[in-house]
């Protein structure tokens, strides 16, 4: 869909068509970003794999000199960063004057992940392959996803019009994963289809932002300027809460059926602040509160595994060796990295050839992140993901409609509270919850997702910054496109 | 899709928004303020992070449980372990993970070398130079103070023993089924030669992490009480060893001289010597017959009535004084872990704490609440082999690491007793072997080409299971270079098992020693 099926609808708006035509255009700042990913990534790998060496001399009492200067394993990273610059090479190929700051940001962070995962033994996780390859493996997919998306999607039509029916798939995924997912680690996340198994929580974040967004963007008007007065409070209009109850209900379900708080933490916050950012109505975002503090008393009281949750975050030394080890273990992860880290490779002691905590690779990246970079490496990661969310909102408010803008808003925001949440919880912040650290994390269901957001961010940025065509050719142009489209 | 609202727009926005073209879309206020929500949220991250990575840091990083504190102690290459002549006690090997564990040279060395298991602790030398070992503190005192500096600041130190590990062996070989206890050592400078536990167990089993849950489990629960340290630990009625002791307190405080006799002694062994209504008994009569017997006759003969007498006339606080010269009354200053040996057990109105003076005449010849252990009866009959010098027992020579070699000098704890009486009563030890009514209570410790001083001990259980069977002494005579103490539990008269084993030993130390 780049220019040469732009289709016979198109051809007969005539010249119009132009615009889809793939004329090379330099992204100056995005090579110039990789670039600087590119070298701050071979660094780190040069740095990893010499502590690597000079632990393994340290272990076999092997004298001599260590070897200084070769990366840890130099065939990993040149695929990853040759992928890069490929959708690089891609995006400037087919012209599109898209934004140029995520791909390398996404980039870094990706490739972060990539050096903990190489760092780590092999067989912690990843039945293809180690657990290295594996992770690259689901780079490389994230990648061609992030540039099939970031050059084929030009339209939000196939995303708007159809929210419904993106609302059934997601409550559909939901279902199956109520009644067929898999328990794992006490909570049923995992759905397998055959050889394939995934968590569906991932996808179905990007299929909330679309519904949310298709919802909110058409009651926008209604949601804002109506409103049931109960006594001093301003509320939205009732009928209107439906959907709010909704969501509610769906966030308890998945506590309750999946046991998974995180992905329901992360839905509820992404809906309030869409919420939020449609209508500016803080009454919204506190009766959201409201109900969210009620619901989490109750499921304290009633389900023991968020009790355990809460528990263990209020005092995680009650149980040390037990259920607050993990907890208790990032925290002193993140005390042994202090101000500048241990260096790549030499921090997370392994005890009986293990690292100190099970889940590093998909539930503590960040401790084990903030360990071996320290105190200077976990503002640098913070600050790739308020690039990120920036971007993202700088993307939304220089959309043209509500859809697109709430559409982009709620992609970045799903990265940012995502990322928000599982350090929070490594921090002892909030109590911990199972879901990943987007594009860091070890697992091919988060990396996937997250690249689809990406993607279409990408993708949904290019407009913004064409000029303003009159609203009336925007809507009939948009039609007619689509009809082509379809 | 009907909304629920009018007008109805198919796939519209900007159409249902009438005044948009003016305001834009007027969610950019919005956003903005979730942009700063946001950028907070970072902030109190990046907060959270320094909380830990800085304030906390020092508290954290340091504590026992800290993982790497963890994995630093089950990384570390312990140092070696050899005996005195070069031979390997202990060492490293490594498991699937790297992880080192240790391996003993063997099974005899349980009670003196223990064990170092990650899951189990340590034990013995193991646990005693755990320290050194594990390279926590250098051998260089000033290398200390700047160890924290270094790239790799731990200086694990092998150590050189004193033990001799054909000796070792030998003493669990002839110590056979039984349980007891062999301490062997140089008079002259305290250096342990052998220090076996019977029944011993599989260090090596117990540090092998594949086989160290199950090992130690059977060795916790086994009622033959494997884990304990007889030789350290035990506590043992000793019996006419402890003879021994009263002599040095009564020849050394002056109470009776060498040539003292006691005039109602022969015809008391009839019917045995009445104190306080109490009879002290002895079974010699046949040998000496109604001649008194002096001091030399009556540590040939073991004289239980001589010794009581002797006990009371020298006095409750004289025994207890001189017996806490020798080292009775508190822990031995050693490298292991020891038990307190004791010649009373109450704090009565006699001196020394004694209830009466029946309770003495009983402790004079080793029973009553008397109770020691095997390493206490060795230091005894050193301090006799030594002119009366008590050295301090040690089990290692040289501790060497990165910094250099740190050497332990031998020490003495005291002079007890003078050593014209410690040779006084060495010279009736060696009567108690090679006379003829000793060498019925010493059978087998009198050695051809080794002239060996020695007494035998039977000591008399109140449960009434079979005595304990004991024999300290020194060897050679003229030069003494070796102390022995051997303990058999539960095994019968010291002529029957102690006194063979010793001299099995002895001669075993004499052909080690001969090279």
């Amino acid at each position: 869909m780049t220019a040469a099926p732009a289709g016979r609808g198109l051809r007969a708006v005539g010249r119009e068509t132009r615009r889809f035509r793939a004329i090379p255009h330099v992204r100056g700042r995005e090579l110039g970003l990789l670039t600087l990913v590119s070298v701050a990534l071979y660094v780190g790998s040069v740095s990893l794999g010499a502590t690597q060496r000079f632990r393994a001399q340290l272990r076999t009492g092997e004298p001599g000199p260590v070897d200084l200067t070769t990366p840890s394993d130099l065939g990993l990273l040149a695929i990853y960063l040759g992928a890069l610059f490929a959708v690089h090479a891609a995006l400037v190929m087919t012209g599109r004057r898209t934004d140029q700051i995520l791909l390398p940001t996404v980039g870094l962070l990706g490739g972060i992940g990539l050096l903990l995962m190489q760092r780590l033994p092999q067989d912690l996780a990843g039945s293809l392959g180690g657990l290295a390859q594996t992770q690259l493996v689901w780079l490389l997919i994230g990648l061609a996803t992030v540039a099939v998306l970031a050059i084929a999607v030009r339209s939000d039509i196939w995303l708007r019009r159809y929210k419904y029916t993106w609302a059934a798939v997601g409550v559909g995924l939901l279902l199956l994963t109520f009644v067929f997912g898999r328990d794992v680690n006490g909570a049923r996340l995992t759905l397998s289809i055959g050889p394939l198994s995934g968590q569906p929580s991932e996808l179905l974040k990007v299929i909330l932002v679309v519904f949310l967004a298709g919802y909110l963007s058409e009651n926008r008007p209604l949601l804002v300027e109506e409103s049931t007065k109960v006594g001093p409070l301003r509320l939205p209009p009732l009928p209107y809460l439906a959907p709010m109850v909704a969501m509610w209900a769906i966030a308890l379900g998945i506590v309750i059926v999946q046991r998974d708080l995180g992905a329901a933490l992360l839905f509820f916050a992404v809906f309030l602040l869409l919420l939020y950012v449609s209508t500016a109505r803080i009454s919204f975002v506190v009766l959201g509160l409201g109900a969210f503090i009620l619901g989490a008393g109750l499921l304290y009281f009633l389900f023991d595994h968020v009790r355990t949750r809460i528990d263990i975050w209020i005092d995680p030394f009650v149980d040390p060796s037990g259920a607050g080890y993990q907890v208790i273990q990032a925290l002193h992860a993140f005390a042994r990295g202090g101000l500048i880290g241990t260096g790549l490779g030499n921090g997370l002691p392994s005890i009986g050839g293990r690292p100190p905590i099970p889940a590093l690779h998909t539930d503590f990246p960040f401790a084990a992140l903030g360990e071996e970079l320290g105190l200077v490496g976990i503002l640098a990661i913070l600050g790739l993901y308020l690039v990120l969310v920036q971007r993202g909102l700088r993307i939304a408010s220089a959309a043209q409609d509500e859809f697109r803008a709430i559409l982009a808003a709620g992609l970045s925001l799903v990265i940012g509270v995502q990322a928000f949440i599982i350090a929070a919880g490594n921090l002892k912040m909030i109590p911990l919850t199972g879901i990943t650290l987007p594009f860091v994390s070890y697992g091919g269901s988060s990396l996937l997702a997250n690249a689809v957001i990406v993607g279409l961010l990408i993708g949904l940025s290019e407009r913004a910054r064409d000029p303003l065509p009159p609203p009336r050719q925007v809507g009939r142009l948009r039609r007619i496109l689509d009809r082509g489209a379809a | 899709m009907a909304g629920p609202h009018p007008p109805a727009h198919p796939h519209s926005v900007s159409g249902s928004s009438p005044s948009w073209a003016g305001r834009r879309i007027g969610i950019g206020a919005a956003l903005g303020r979730v942009s700063i929500v946001l950028a907070f949220a970072f902030g109190s991250l990046a907060l959270g992070a320094g909380y830990w990575q800085v304030v906390e840091a020092p508290n954290l990083s340091r504590a026992p449980n800290d993982a790497a504190v963890i994995a630093a102690a089950r990384n570390v290459l312990r140092g070696e372990i050899f005996d005195r002549d070069g031979n390997p006690l202990a060492w490293n090997a490594r498991d699937a993970n790297g992880e080192p564990y240790r391996v003993y040279a063997s099974n005899s060395l349980s009670g003196v070398i223990g064990y170092s298991s990650r899951q189990f602790g340590a034990a013995g030398l193991e646990a005693a130079w755990n320290a050194e070992l594990s390279g926590v503190v250098s051998a260089d005192p000033l290398r200390d103070m700047i160890r924290k500096f270094q790239v790799d600041p731990s200086d694990p130190q092998s150590l050189r023993t004193t033990l001799v590990l054909h000796l070792q062996d030998a003493a669990i070989e002839a110590l056979g089924r039984n349980r007891g206890a062999v301490v062997m050592l140089d008079p002259r400078n305290g250096e342990v030669l052998a220090l076996a536990s019977s029944p011993t167990f599989n260090a090596s089993a117990v540090a092998n992490p594949t086989t160290s849950a199950q090992t130690f489990d059977r060795l916790r629960t086994d009622d033959r009480a494997p884990l304990l340290p007889r030789a350290t630990r035990g506590l043992y009625v000793p019996g006419s060893v402890f003879k021994i002791v009263t002599s040095i307190a009564a020849l050394g405080s002056g109470a009776v001289g060498p040539q003292t006799t006691y005039a109602d002694q022969p015809e008391s062994e009839e019917t045995g010597w009445l104190i306080d209504g109490f009879r002290v008994r002895d079974g010699h009569h046949a040998a000496t017959g109604a001649q008194p017997v002096a001091f030399a006759e009556a540590i040939e003969a073991s004289c239980n009535i001589w010794f009581a007498e002797t006990g009371v006339r020298t006095g409750g606080d004289a025994l207890a004084e001189w017996a806490a010269r020798l080292g009775f009354g508190a822990a031995i200053p050693f490298d292991l872990p020891t038990v307190v040996s004791q010649v009373t057990n109450g704090d009565g109105p006699l001196g020394g704490g004694f209830s009466d003076r029946v309770e003495l005449a009983n402790a004079a010849y080793g029973q009553a609440e008397t109770l020691t252990s095997p390493l206490q009866m060795a230091l005894v009959a050193a301090t006799v082999a030594n002119d009366g010098v008590l050295m301090r027992p040690h089990l290692v020579l040289e501790a060497t690491g990165k910094s250099g070699v740190a050497t332990i000098n031998p020490s003495v704890i005291q002079q007890v007793v003078a050593s014209g009486v410690a040779n006084e009563i060495g010279a009736a030890m060696r009567l108690a072997v090679s006379g003829q009514i000793g060498q019925v209570f010493t059978a087998g410790a009198n050695l051809r080409g080794l002239a060996v001083a020695g007494k035998s001990g039977t000591a008399e259980l109140d449960s009434g299971e079979a005595p304990h069977s004991w024999f300290i002494g020194f060897a050679p005579v003229e030069d003494p270079q070796v102390a022995i103490a051997v303990l058999i539990e539960r095994s019968g008269g010291g002529n029957v098992k102690a006194s063979p084993i010793a001299g099995d030993l002895l001669r075993a130390w004499r052909d080690w020693a001969d090279g």
